[in-house]
């Protein structure tokens, strides 16, 4: 093994538990943050539309207030 | 082990953590650009007024004496309702308030710390004992408001409220002493 297999403790032998299909790992290091990354975007993006919600229908309707 | 060295995940990871962290800062300017831009151009904003009062002889004499209390009209045309918020009531139990033009409220207490909102407005503060509370509003809509106390107060918070009637101009008529009292219902 070259330096830098030696540069994480990934490569080395001892540490591996089961064979993995590195195409099918590579895959899922490329979706999952794509995933979470949609999951709180909605999550967010929910949550302004109920402020913008509230703020145009209930707030700014009652008025002034100083 | 892959074709490509843990690094370039990292750095893909590192890069999302940095795209959501941008977004989230444009979402938390954008947030205080609504509340600025709310109190500039709509002139919505939390009261803030620090006036001090003596609570043990408001109401005896002053501004706050029970003759005073209610809804006067100034010589200037300017509409201004006083009430007393004790523990279990306010006093008067109804003002009546004039509807499309600048109203300021003021209120203080006696006792303890009392809170009202007057529902379907944004009024909305405290009374601290020791301070006099002053809202500034104008009421759009033509009807019975409901003021209830918000700051628990006691037993009796519960049956602490007051009525605000919205009046239009034309049965807004203040007595020869500037003072408007509630319709008789």
């Amino acid at each position: 093994m070259n330096s830098a297999d030696q540069s994480s403790d990934a490569y080395r032998p001892s540490e591996i538990a089961d064979q993995i299909d590195e195409a099918a790992l590579a895959e899922a290091m490329r979706v999952t943050p794509l995933g979470a990354a949609v999951l709180a975007g909605t999550a967010v993006a929910l949550l302004v539309l109920g402020y913008l919600a509230i703020y145009l229908l209930v707030f700014l309707p009652r008025g002034t207030v100083g | 082990m892959t074709d490509r060295p843990p690094e370039i995940h990292e750095q893909r990871i590192l890069g999302t953590e940095l795209l959501w962290a941008v977004g989230v800062g444009v979402l938390v300017a954008a947030t205080l650009s609504v509340v600025v831009f709310t109190a500039l151009s709509r002139d919505i904003n939390p009261p803030s007024n620090v006036e001090r009062i003596d609570p043990k002889t408001l109401h005896l004499s002053g501004e706050f004496a029970e003759h005073n209390l209610g809804t006067t009209v100034g010589p200037d045309g300017r509409v201004t309702a006083r009430m007393i918020a004790t523990q279990f009531m306010f006093v008067p139990r109804c003002i009546a308030v004039p509807s499309g033009r600048a109203v300021t409220l003021r209120f203080a207490s006696p006792d303890v710390i009392h809170g009202l909102l007057i529902t379907r407005t944004n009024v909305n503060t405290m009374v601290v004992p020791g301070f006099v509370a002053q809202v500034h509003t104008e009421f759009t809509r033509d009807e019975d408001l409901l003021m209830p106390c918000h700051e628990y107060c006691g037993l009796g918070h519960s049956e602490m409220w007051a009525t605000v009637q919205v009046m239009p101009d034309d049965r807004f008529k203040p007595g020869p002493d500037g003072r408007v009292s509630c319709a008789q219902r």
